[in-house]
């Protein structure tokens, strides 16, 4: 048997527990909008975004690390995966703030 | 029993690979085609969001309608969690052709199929009201900023679907079902499929949600 090999994979029911907290999380995202609806104006405007975003990413490494089994293949793939989304979040990051969406400090 | 049953497949593929494909980097190059792939689109869907965002919000002067006045969030939700109900049941299928049940992999390669068949139609349905209701892709930047991003994931989402529909054909052609081979088929059409579920995971919230 190679290393490899060894390598705990996930069971079926690891899978629907994942799927189950990756529901949860969705959940929250919508119970989020909503709550923002009506309580949005007495909080500053960061705040819920900053929630949205952080569990949205959350979603996103569980799906990317499980399902997608990237936590155990090689660091290589890893880091090919790596380059497309950091290219793209800084071509965000930078169109945004040229286009003026988001300010720059300083 | 799985996780030995997992390596089993990839090294059964390994060794067809060892004739038929190269893997000078340890990973088989078809695979390793795919990562490269799935972070190529990282630029093209980070593009279409960006460029969603320079126009949402913006004022296209007097009488001038927005997506973001249509947005049916409990429809999307439910679409959104049938997304990802349909992660679920690809890995599923992927597990259960590494334990060799290929009844199982017949079963959930339809189920993941027949879940994107939904997630398409209910942005057909969503398109449809839209443009009912006056949002033409043509109405202003912010209309047709919505409709390339989102139209562009339902395009992947059917590309996927025919993908999955042909494996499942294959499967039940075939008496003895998908070979070792066409295993690795399955994890790469996975790989796809997974990352359609995860661009709309930020779509989801990026669109919809943040407002």
């Amino acid at each position: 048997m190679t290393q490899a090999a060894q390598v705990h994979h996930p069971t079926t029911k690891d899978y629907i527990r994942i799927a189950v907290v990756l529901g949860v999380l969705t959940a929250f995202e919508i119970a989020l909008f909503y709550v923002e609806g009506a309580v949005g104006e007495d909080m500053p405007g960061w705040v819920f975004p900053l929630a949205l975003i952080s569990l949205s990413a959350i979603k996103f490494v569980m799906v990317v690390a499980y399902f997608m089994h990237l936590r155990y293949e090689k660091p290589m793939l890893s880091r090919v995966f790596s380059i497309g989304a950091v290219l793209a979040l800084s071509l965000f990051l930078i169109v945004l703030a040229i286009s003026g969406r988001i300010a720059i400090s300083g | 029993m799985t996780d030995i049953a997992h390596d089993d497949l990839d090294e059964a593929a390994g060794e067809h690979d060892s004739h038929g494909h190269h893997e000078s980097t340890g990973v088989d190059n078809r695979k390793l085609g795919m990562w490269f792939f799935l972070s190529s689109e990282f630029l093209f869907f980070g593009t279409l969001i960006t460029n969603y965002l320079i126009f949402k919000g913006r004022d296209f002067g007097p009488g001038s309608i927005y997506p973001v006045e249509f947005y049916d969030i409990p429809f999307t939700s439910i679409s959104s969690f049938v997304l990802l109900m349909s992660s679920l049941t690809m890995v599923l299928a992927h597990a259960a052709l590494a334990r060799g049940d290929q009844n199982q992999t017949r079963t959930w390669l339809a189920a993941t199929a027949m879940l994107g068949l939904v997630f398409v139609s209910g942005q057909f349905f969503e398109f449809t009201e839209f443009v009912l209701e006056g949002l033409k892709l043509s109405s202003n930047p912010a209309a047709s900023a919505f409709y390339l991003l989102t139209g562009f994931h339902g395009i992947h989402v059917v590309v996927g679907v025919v993908l999955l529909l042909s494996l499942w054909g294959k499967s039940v052609r075939q008496p003895e079902g998908l070979s070792p081979e066409q295993g690795l088929n399955v994890e790469l059409v996975g790989l796809y499929w997974h990352f359609v579920d995860i661009i709309w995971i930020v779509i989801f919230v990026v669109v919809y949600l943040i407002q």
